[in-house]
């Protein structure tokens, strides 16, 4: 059972740090609440007494979304449905879309947060991946002798372990930064035990763009979730299509590569298998994104044998 | 706790109230404001039970601390009825009959109203994945589709309104599909289950349960918990006043652990307080000295000789052993022309039910021990306490309150016990509310079942003689065990005509959870194996799998596997209707689904893609923020 | 709904069947149920049983049997119910008994009460009872002649100093078994059913898809079809979590599925669209010929699912439930003997 002395709901992100370090050492930030509340339960957290809660989620700086360049930055307030939901965010973002749709279900996607998702750190999380492939890169600040710091963090370097991420003492993630795609495909494929509000067994994003009239891959980006303590990058998978022909070898390739990233303890042999098939179906996914045509590649694509 | 003004509007009025910070706003709705038509089914955002509109947004209010619906307006299922009157979805709800249990209704009706204000238009998949969100265990969710389409083309004026109106007015009415009786009281909320309900007076208990599979119990020590301000009565297995133990079969479960616990969950000790909070920290200060005892999790290894015993009664480890004998089985299956046998395996299953176990209990103005909870067995249950009581039957009173599902899961007697104990030591009103997770660890599972079987039949397809060994794992008490070890037997063969049949079905303790009465209750798990294996002999045969079973149904007159003569049988023209409805195509290989030409046919739904939706094109400029 | 088949390497569907049969109300031992009834002041009627409604809907299956026994209509009856100092035994929701027991309970107290108010109508009217009949709400000679509300006619027999009531007990004469040999008889109504699943298996996830499920059940006698069809509902949906999906897992003892994020149930997004075929073979040893289905509905079910996907692929999986993980590594193993097989040829 949750159990909490005091909860404040700060407006603004000064009132925040303030908060911080009048409860230093004894305070609990929470976001959409929707990953909290169900931790402080028998069999998991247990009973968890805090004794300030510091509720982020009415900070409306933190709700805000701008392009910058050829970047996105989004507060670490969005919520989940809004990235499904907002035109903006699913023309520039549209992977962010397709692993929306997969995460939790409307409701729980409603108070759940962008911010709260990646500083959750779950191996499981379905933003993670499609935000690592964007080259996601966090804002991290805190306030410091009366003056608000911040630092940036990529994303593959802010989380470090099942739950763990460089997040100090003290410090909030305020917004989280990517690019913007446009002109790619994208993917993103999702397996669990069943079809709503499931965890990822394993997840992949997809996205692809193509040159030389759609015979070449232009660029490709890859990130797997649900496969060991923390979702990964497949940069090896991508550096062997970046600029090479489309061609259905080296796809088995690119998928081939990705399997050794498979470290869960458990269903292992099933994991690899689903990695090489999500890695090249995703591909392929992201390709007819492009409406470019790729049956031909699709029909020559063989299962593998052996994922050893 | 320092508590902190809230203000918000429920279903149209104001309200303001100070609260602890810790609540969250399904608790504020139910315990502060007694809008109780909102759920709690499992507290994790899992089931949808509890979902309403904050601000005209669908949201599970378990997940919501209530200082996040600080001046927000919050609409609940009791807001939907629109001047007295079901509303359109309320009532095509009534018509399709896609109320059973009640339980997962008032956020599932929330759920299709939030589907239709999102898009009145919404086909069924998109319909489907709107309601994603929310678990129904009875309904299939069938009929929840078909009313809230029915609904959306009422709203829409693309059908009668009149088609919300009950068919038959005129009688006679067994055959027609009359109004269920308890509709309107469940699709408005107004329906209250145990967990619902109020006394004056009225105090919390919580309960101490074994955290070891298997230990001895070497200490309770409740004296600092007894201490504590606002706690009224801790109780044990010293507290049962007349002859501990009960089960459906055999009475082999204490009320409380008596020096012993067999699964973890078993109940040891429970506080009745003033308040839920008090109550869970005074289940801290109860101090058990436990001694681990070897634990036994496999049927197979509690067989064995020289086995750790799991009831001192019962040296073999074994609850029931139920055999059948009919014929030669050994002459005739070396006789036969083909002998084939196989191996399955069923799970556990927990009845997730979506409400979990509650109680209500009091001692009526002659002192009679009452006790309301969603109990499938009001008559055993009271023959039971009045034992354990040692109290005239007549003084035990048991209601039993609106069931949130059962699926025989609320057959077992597993708190009432406790709660019944509580009442008579404090003499005040006592409820008694499950979470989610207790429910699942506490209460007894499907047996699992390993089914070893072996058929011979003749090379035309008759079955000549069947052999079916099932070993399954009870759990750490009888509970239902036995009864279902019969049933599993007597029906294990399956509709068949078999001459020569030997049948074993044996149930054994563990130190599981208890396996107990699950829907069919052992039926599924043996049938399971004989409709597989039946699939695995037509493929053996090279036969169609369909003329297989034809020709070996039980006909009128035949003998069933325990000898009894049947009269109409009528097998034959069921298993055809389903063919006949599935416009099934008949065939010789088990493994054509390539080549099928009855695939897909109307009564299929589309392979779930996710996606269903469609949204509105960007219309705002770019740099624009929310 | 038509579901356009996908002609695709990596989607493939299938179809199987399955059969079941069951026993109505408990098992190999004698079972009774009780009720009482009256007919009430303005022609409504009070129905006392110890029945306990779980959501099947057996509250409205009892109000309309009563009404046809009475004559008046089921919105008209009351039910009391579930009370142990306050109704008749009448015993547990379970074992696919309450209709056949209950029910027949109810309509042989409804038939007692009926006769109370009949015996002194024809007394007023001097005719015999045989000649009068009642329904919708009138009590009437058979030709007609002479027709009252059933209100009044219970306002009649009042005044002539009696209150319309009746009681019913109805028994299932079950044996129990032989210990040696399990001969007895454990039931005296018998149901039957079959359903045919159709299946679409992704290859590359093991993902198993139930897409339609045709159900056929003998109910005896349907009291409201639209009950019987939400329980066929309930039972196949029921049925396809545990095929596919649900487990409870314990680790040496200790359970590691204690919520409903690790134990899985099916969602909207999981289910089969549905189609029942009701069959009526009434039962006729008891008044109303009615049977059940609310345990039997989920028979079929997992073995015709498991049946399909061996039509899909080829792989019979003999454990449940068909996990993707399953499913998959099943495929992995035919393929991998398929090699083996294709390489030995080769060799020789």
């Amino acid at each position: 059972m949750f159990y909490c002395d005091q909860y404040h709901v700060p407006q603004t992100l000064e009132e925040a740090f303030d908060l911080i370090q009048t409860n230093k050492g004894s305070y609990k930030v929470l976001a959409g609440a929707t990953d909290l509340l169900p931790w402080a339960r028998e069999g998991r957290g247990g009973d968890v007494n805090f004794e300030s809660v510091i509720d982020i989620s009415k900070i409306t700086d933190m709700s805000e979304w701008q392009l910058q360049g050829d970047r996105i930055s989004l507060g670490a307030n969005v919520t989940i449905q809004q990235l499904l939901e907002d035109p903006f965010l699913r023309k520039h973002i549209p992977v962010m879309a397709k692993s929306a749709v997969w995460f939790a279900d409307d409701q729980i996607r409603e108070q759940a947060t962008l911010g709260g998702n990646l500083v959750n750190a779950s191996p499981a999380a379905d933003a993670t991946p499609p935000m690592l492939a964007m080259n996601a890169e966090l804002t991290l600040q805190r306030k410091y002798k009366g003056k608000i710091n911040q630092r940036k963090l990529p994303l593959h370097e802010f989380v470090t372990g099942p739950g763990k991420t460089r997040l100090e003492d003290g410090e909030l993630v305020t917004r989280v930064e990517c690019d913007s795609m446009p002109g790619y495909g994208s993917a993103f494929e999702k397996v669990g035990h069943r079809r709503s509000l499931v965890i990822s067994t394993v997840c992949l994003a997809a996205l692809v763009s193509l040159s030389d009239n759609g015979r070449k891959f232009e660029d490709v980006r890859l990130a797997l979730g649900g496969v060991g303590p923390v979702p990964v990058r497949l940069h090896e998978s991508e550096s062997c299509l970046i600029s090479k022909p489309v061609e259905t070898e080296l796809i088995n390739k690119s998928a081939d590569l990705a399997v050794k990233n498979v470290q869960s303890r458990t269903r292992q042999e099933y994991r690899r298998e689903v990695v090489f098939n999500f890695v090249k179906r995703g591909i392929i996914e992201a390709m007819k994104d492009i409406e470019t045509n790729y049956a031909e590649v699709d029909k020559n694509i063989k299962p593998r044998k052996n994922y050893g | 706790m320092a508590n902190f003004d809230i203000q918000m509007t429920v279903n149209g009025r104001q309200v303001s109230q100070s609260v602890s910070p810790h609540l969250r706003l399904l608790d504020f709705l139910r315990e502060e404001l007694h809008w109780t038509g909102s759920k709690e089914g499992c507290g994790a955002g899992e089931c949808g039970s509890c979902s309403v509109f904050v601000d005209g947004v669908l949201m599970k209010s378990c997940l919501m601390p209530v200082a996040k619906a600080q001046d927000t307006i919050i609409e609940t299922i009791e807001g939907l009825e629109e001047q007295g009157k079901l509303n359109v979805l309320q009532q095509a709800f009534q018509k399709t009959g896609a109320s059973q249990c009640g339980y997962c209704i008032p956020g599932m009706m929330m759920a299709a109203t939030a589907a239709l204000r999102a898009n009145p238009h919404a086909g069924r998949e998109e319909i489907k994945e709107r309601l994603g969100g929310n678990i129904c265990r009875c309904t299939g969710y069938q009929k929840i589709f078909e009313a809230t389409e029915l609904a959306r083309d009422v709203m829409n004026g693309t059908l009668p309104d009149d088609l919300l109106k009950q068919e038959n007015d005129e009688g006679p009415f067994i055959g027609s599909n009359s109004f269920r009786i308890d509709t309107s009281s469940k699709v408005t909320g107004s329906l209250k289950y145990a967990g619902d309900m109020v006394m004056p007076q009225m105090l919390h208990m919580q309960v101490l349960r074994s955290p070891y599979p298997h230990a001895e119990i070497l200490e309770i020590n409740t004296s600092a918990a007894e201490a504590m301000a606002g706690v009224e009565a801790v109780v044990t297995c010293n507290d049962v006043p007349g002859i501990d133990g009960f089960g459906v079969f055999t009475d082999d479960q204490p009320v409380l652990a008596r020096g012993k616990v067999r699964y973890v969950g078993e109940a040891i000790a429970a506080v009745a307080a003033e308040d839920l909070v008090t109550a869970k920290k005074a289940l801290k200060k109860i101090k058990v000295r436990y001694q681990q005892l070897p634990v036994i999790t496999k049927p197979e290894d509690a067989i064995k000789t020289g086995a750790t015993v799991i009831h001192e009664d019962v040296p073999d480890n074994i609850v029931m052993h139920i055999p059948i004998r009919k014929g030669n089985v050994d002459k005739v299956m070396a006789e036969s022309d083909h002998v084939i046998e196989d191996t399955y395996y069923t799970q556990p299953v927990e009845h997730a039910y979506l409400e979990p176990e509650a109680g209500l209990a009091y001692l009526d103005a002659d002192g009679t021990l009452v006790i309301q909870s969603p109990s499938q067995n009001i008559t055993h249950h009271r023959h039971k306490l009045a034992k354990i009581l040692d109290l005239p039957i007549n003084r035990v009173r048991m209601i039993m309150s609106a069931v949130g599902g059962g699926f025989g899961g609320k057959e077992d007697m597993h708190y009432q016990g406790i709660m019944a104990l509580a009442v008579l030591k404090c003499r005040r009103p006592i409820r008694y509310v499950f979470t989610r997770e207790e429910s699942i660890i506490a209460s007894a599972k499907r047996h699992p079942f390993i089914i070893k079987y072996q058929l011979g039949l003749s090379r035309d397809g008759h079955i000549q003689a069947s052999r079916i060994h099932m070993l399954s794992d009870a759990g750490a008490y009888n509970c239902s065990s036995e009864g279902v070890m019969r049933k599993a037997a007597i029906l294990a063969a399956g509709p068949y005509a078999i001459e020569n049949l030997i049948v074993d079905a044996i149930g054994v303790y563990t130190n599981n959870t208890p396996s107990g009465a699950m829907r069919t209750f052992g039926a599924m798990q043996s049938q399971f194996a004989t409709e597989c294996h039946l699939d695995l002999c037509a493929e053996k045969l090279k036969m169609d799998p369909v003329e297989l079973r034809l020709m070996n149904f039980l006909k009128e007159g035949d003998e069933t596997h325990t000898r009894q003569k049947l009269g109409s049988v009528s097998m034959l023209e069921v298993f055809n209707s389903a063919l006949e409805l599935a416009d099934w195509e008949a065939g010789i290989s088990n493994s054509r689904g390539s080549t099928r030409s009855d695939l897909g046919n109307p009564g299929n739904r589309p392979p779930c893609t996710l996606g269903a939706r469609e949204f509105p094109q960007e219309t705002v400029s770019a740099g624009q923020s929310a | 709904m038509n579901a356009p088949l996908r002609k695709s390497v990596r989607q493939k569907r299938g179809r199987g069947v399955a059969a079941c049969w069951y026993g109505i109300a408990r098992t190999a031992t004698i079972d009774r149920a009780g009720a009482w009834a009256e007919l009430d002041d303005g022609g409504t009627a009070k129905i006392i049983t110890g029945v306990t409604e779980i959501g099947e809907g057996i509250l409205t299956v009892l109000a309309q049997i009563a009404a046809d026994e009475l004559g008046i209509k089921p919105q008209d009856v009351t039910i009391g119910d579930n009370d142990t100092a306050r109704s008749p035994e009448a015993a547990h929701a379970g074992a696919t008994r309450q209709t056949y027991m209950i029910g027949n309970a109810v309509a042989l107290a409804c038939r007692e009460a009926r006769k109370r108010l009949i015996k002194e109508l024809a007394q007023e009217w001097e005719i015999s009872e045989d000649d009068i009949v009642c329904s919708n709400g009138m009590i009437s000679t058979l030709d007609k002649t002479r027709c009252i509300t059933i209100s009044e006619a219970v306002e009649l027999c009042k005044n002539r100093g009696v209150v319309p009531v009746g009681s019913g007990s109805f028994t299932a004469n079950h044996t129990g078994l032989d210990p040696e040999n399990g001969s007895g008889s454990p039931w005296q109504a018998y149901v039957y059913g079959a359903q045919v699943a159709e299946v679409e298996i992704d290859t590359e996830t093991g993902e198993v898809q139930v897409l339609g499920v045709w159900a056929a059940h003998d109910v005896g006698r349907a009291v409201n079809p639209q009950g019987v069809e939400g329980q066929i509902e309930g039972g196949v949906v029921m049925a396809v979590g545990q095929t596919l999906m649900e487990d409870y897992k314990q680790v040496d003892g200790y359970p590691s599925t204690m919520n409903l994020a690790k134990y899985i149930l099916p969602t909207s997004l999981d289910v089969p669209e549905v189609s029942s075929v009701i069959i009526e073979d009434p039962d006729p040893l008891s008044p109303l010929g009615v049977k059940g289905i609310g345990e039997p509905s989920m028979i079929p079910t997992a073995p015709a699912i498991i049946n399909a996907i061996y039509d899909a692929v080829g792989v019979r999986i003999h454990s449940l439930p068909a996990t993707p993980e399953k499913v998959l590594a099943a495929l992995r193993e035919k393929r991998d003997s398929a090699d083996s097989v294709e390489k030995s040829a080769k060799s020789i």
